[in-house]
C-alpha cells in the first residue's frame, strides 16, 4: 500500500472551504456580539450556560487535532487495544474532574481561573505556578493545533505549511477576538456537530471501502501477538499507564477545562462532564480505529510519518465529498481547541495579571480588561505561529507541562478541601516534586540499583496517590485511603525493581508522590484554619454590567461559598480527615 | 477475536458518537427554544 496516490483539493476549493468554515463561525459569533462587551462574560459567559452548549464545548475543546492523530498512531503501533489506551484515559480526565469541579464551584462560584482562587487561598507564588503552567500549556496547545492545520492544508492542497498555519491562525482569531469565551462556546456547538457527524459517517465508510470485515482475516498476519491482543501489556505500559497517571494532572492544570467549569450552570456540571466524557471517548477511539484498520491492511504512511496516517487513509478511501467532510472535521477539531486556548490565555492575563496583580480587584477597569484580553489573543496567536515554525518537539513540551501539572494536583485539590494547607507547603511541595521529576523523566542520573529502588518506591506511592485521589473525588476519604493503600500494597511487589525503566510513567508518578508527601507533612501540624468562605467573597465579578447577562441562578448556586464544618459531610468528602 | 467481534468493536464507536450527537443537539435546541420563548439570550 506504500505510495498510494492521495486526492488533493485545488486552491479554489481549499480557499472556499476555509472561507465557508471560518466565515460561517464568524457570522455566528457576530450574532452574539455586543457593542459593550462585558468583561466577566468575555471570560466565563456569565456562569450560567446550559447543558447543550456546555457539553458541546467541553467535548470540542478536549478533542484537538493531535488527539485524533495520536489515537490512530496508538492503534497503528499497539494494535487493537491501542485506541482504548489513548481515548479511554483521555476521556476519564473529563470524568474524574467533575466531583472536584463541583467542590471548586461551591467555594468559588464566580471565579474566572483556578489561579485566581489559589491567589486568595495562598497568595502570589501558588497563583504564579498555576497561571504560568496554564500559559505554557495553552501556548503549546495553540502551536500544536496551528501545526496540525498547516500540515493538513499542505497535504491536501497546493498551499504550503506556512500558508496553512497563517490561514488557520487568522480564521480562529477572526471569530474569537470580539466576543471571547461566548463566541468560543457557541461556535463549539457547530464544530462538535461537524466533528461528531463526520466520525459517525467516515469510520464506517473507510471500514467497508478498505475491504473489511474480510481484511481482518486476510491481514491478520500483519499484527504481532501483542498487537492482536486486547490485553496487550506493551500497549498498557507504554501508552495506557502514563495516561492514567496524567488523568488528574491534565484536568486540574488545564485552564480551558477550568473555564468551562466556571461557565456551566452549577446544577449541570455532572451531566455536562459525563456527556463530554462519552463523546470524547467514542470519537477519539473511533478515529483511532482507522489506525487499527491501517495496520491490518499493511498501509504505510508516506515517509513513515505517522502524522500522515489519518489524512492519507482518508484521501485514499473517501470520495471527494466525504474528503471535504473529513477536512472540516479536522479543522473543526483544531479550531475549537485553539479558540479555547486563546480564551484561556486572555482570561489569565485579564484576571491574574491585570485584575489582581496590576490594577487590583477594586480598581480594575472592565474596558481596560477587555482591551488586554483582546491584545493577549493577538499576541498569543502571533507567538504560536512563530513557535510553529521552530519545529519544537510538542511531545517533550507536553510531557514537561504534564509533570508540572502532576506536581500541582495534590496541593491544588487539598487546598480546596483541607483548611490546614499553607502557602509554604504548597510552594515547597511543587518545587520539590519538579526537582525530583526532572532527573527521573530525562534519566539524568544513571539508574543504578539504589537510585532505581528509590524511584520505584516513590512511584509506587504515586500509584496510591493517583488512585486514592480518584476514589476520593467520588466516594470520600475512607474509601480513598483503602484504595490508596491497597494500590501501594498490590503494585509494590511488581513495580519495585522495574518501574524506573519506564521513564515517562515513573516521572509522572514521582511528581505526584513527592508533592503529596511534602504538602501533607508540612501542613498536618498547622494549627491555623483557612475559612473557605473568603474565596467566594474575593473572587467575584469585575464588571458591574454582568447583572444584565447573568440570568437568575438556579437553586444549587444559593449555597455557594458557605463554609463547611471541618469534618466534611457524606456528600462532600473531606481531605482533611485523611490527615488528622 | 473473531471477525464479527472485531467488526462490532470497530463500528460501535461511530454509533455511540451518533447517540452523543443526538443528546447534545437535543439539549442545545431545547435551550435555544426556551431562551427565545423567554426573550433571553442563549449565552
Amino acid at each position: 500500500m506504500h505510495g498510494v496516490e492521495t486526492a488533493q483539493f485545488s486552491a479554489v476549493v481549499i480557499i472556499g472551504l476555509l472561507v465557508l468554515f471560518y466565515g460561517g463561525t464568524f457570522l455566528i459569533s457576530t450574532r452574539i456580539g455586543k457593542k459593550d462587551e462585558n468583561a466577566d462574560a468575555y471570560m466565563t459567559g456569565g456562569n450560567n450556560i446550559g447543558f447543550g452548549i456546555s457539553a458541546a464545548s467541553m467535548t470540542a475543546t478536549w478533542i484537538w487535532a493531535a488527539s485524533m492523530y495520536a489515537s490512530a498512531t496508538s492503534g497503528y503501533t499497539y494494535g487493537i487495544s491501542g485506541p482504548i489506551h489513548y481515548g479511554l484515559w483521555g476521556a476519564l480526565m473529563i470524568l474524574f474532574i467533575y466531583p472536584f469541579g463541583k467542590r471548586i464551584r461551591s467555594v468559588a462560584p464566580k471565579a474566572h481561573t483556578l489561579a485566581e482562587v489559589m491567589y486568595v487561598r495562598h497568595g502570589r507564588s501558588s497563583q504564579l505556578m498555576l497561571a504560568g503552567s496554564n500559559v505554557v500549556g495553552s501556548l503549546i496547545s495553540l502551536m500544536s493545533n496551528f501545526i496540525a492545520g498547516g500540515v493538513l492544508i499542505s497535504l491536501l492542497s497546493p498551499f504550503n505549511f506556512t500558508q496553512g498555519v497563517f490561514a488557520v491562525a487568522a480564521g480562529v482569531l477572526l471569530y474569537t477576538l470580539w466576543s471571547g469565551f461566548r463566541a468560543s462556546v457557541l461556535t463549539d456547538f457547530i464544530q462538535v456537530v461537524a466533528m461528531l457527524g463526520a466520525v459517525a459517517v467516515i469510520v464506517p465508510v473507510i471500514f467497508f471501502a478498505a475491504g473489511f470485515p474480510a481484511a481482518f482475516e486476510s491481514g491478520a498476519h500483519n499484527l504481532t501477538p501483542q498487537q492482536g491482543s486486547f490485553f496487550s501489556s506493551t500497549a498498557f505500559m507504554n501508552q495506557g499507564a502514563p495516561y492514567i497517571a496524567a488523568v488528574l494532572a491534565y484536568a486540574i492544570g488545564n485552564q480551558t477545562i477550568a473555564q468551562r467549569l466556571f461557565a456551566v450552570k452549577q446544577s449541570l456540571i455532572k451531566p455536562t462532564f459525563v456527556t463530554a466524557t462519552i463523546g470524547y471517548g467514542a470519537m477519539v477511539i473511533g478515529v483511532g480505529m482507522l489506525g487499527v484498520l491501517a495496520l491490518y491492511i499493511g498501509f504505510e504512511p508516506t515517509g513513515g510519518d505517522l502524522n500522515n496516517l489519518i489524512p492519507e487513509m482518508a484521501a485514499t478511501y473517501l470520495s471527494p465529498a466525504l474528503l471535504v467532510v473529513f477536512f472540516i472535521m479536522i479543522v473543526g477539531a483544531l479550531s475549537s481547541t485553539a479558540d479555547a486556548d486563546l480564551c484561556a490565555l486572555s482570561s489569565i492575563t485579564m484576571t491574574d495579571i491585570y485584575g489582581q496583580a496590576v490594577a487590583g480587584r477594586e480598581k480594575a477597569n472592565p474596558k481596560t480588561m477587555l482591551l488586554i484580553g483582546r491584545i493577549t489573543m493577538v499576541l498569543a496567536t502571533a507567538a504560536a505561529v512563530a513557535f510553529a515554525s521552530l519545529q519544537l518537539s510538542i511531545l517533550d513540551l507536553l510531557v514537561f507541562v504534564g509533570a508540572l501539572w502532576g506536581a500541582l494536583v495534590f496541593p491544588v485539590l487539598a487546598s480546596f478541601y483541607w483548611e490546614k494547607v499553607t502557602s509554604k507547603a504548597f510552594t515547597t511541595s511543587v518545587l520539590a516534586a519538579l526537582a525530583v521529576f526532572l532527573p527521573v523523566r530525562f534519566s539524568w542520573i544513571p539508574s543504578g540499583l539504589a537510585f532505581g529502588i528509590v524511584v520505584d518506591v516513590l512511584a509506587v506511592i504515586g500509584i496510591g496517590v493517583v488512585l486514592g485521589l480518584m476514589t476520593f473525588g467520588f466516594f470520600g476519604t475512607k474509601p480513598a485511603k483503602v484504595v490508596g493503600v491497597l494500590a501501594v500494597v498490590v503494585s509494590a511487589p511488581f513495580a519495585i525493581g522495574s518501574l524506573h525503566e519506564y521513564a515517562t510513567l515513573s516521572g509522572s508518578l514521582v511528581a505526584y508522590s513527592v508533592s503529596t508527601v511534602i504538602c501533607w507533612a508540612m501542613s498536618v501540624g498547622n494549627n491555623e484554619r483557612f475559612d473557605f468562605a473568603v474565596i467566594a467573597q474575593r473572587t467575584g465579578d469585575f464588571d458591574d454590567g454582568s447583572a444584565q447577562v447573568v440570568a437568575v441562578t438556579d437553586g444549587a448556586d444559593r449555597g455557594a461559598g458557605v463554609p463547611r464544618p471541618a469534618g466534611g459531610t457524606h456528600d462532600e468528602p473531606d481531605l482533611a480527615a485523611s490527615s488528622k | 477475536m473473531s471477525t464479527l467481534a472485531l467488526s462490532v468493536y470497530v463500528l460501535m464507536w461511530p454509533v455511540i458518537v451518533a447517540a452523543v450527537l443526538f443528546v447534545i443537539s437535543r439539549g442545545f435546541f431545547r435551550e435555544w427554544a426556551e431562551a427565545r420563548r423567554n426573550g433571553e439570550r442563549l449565552i
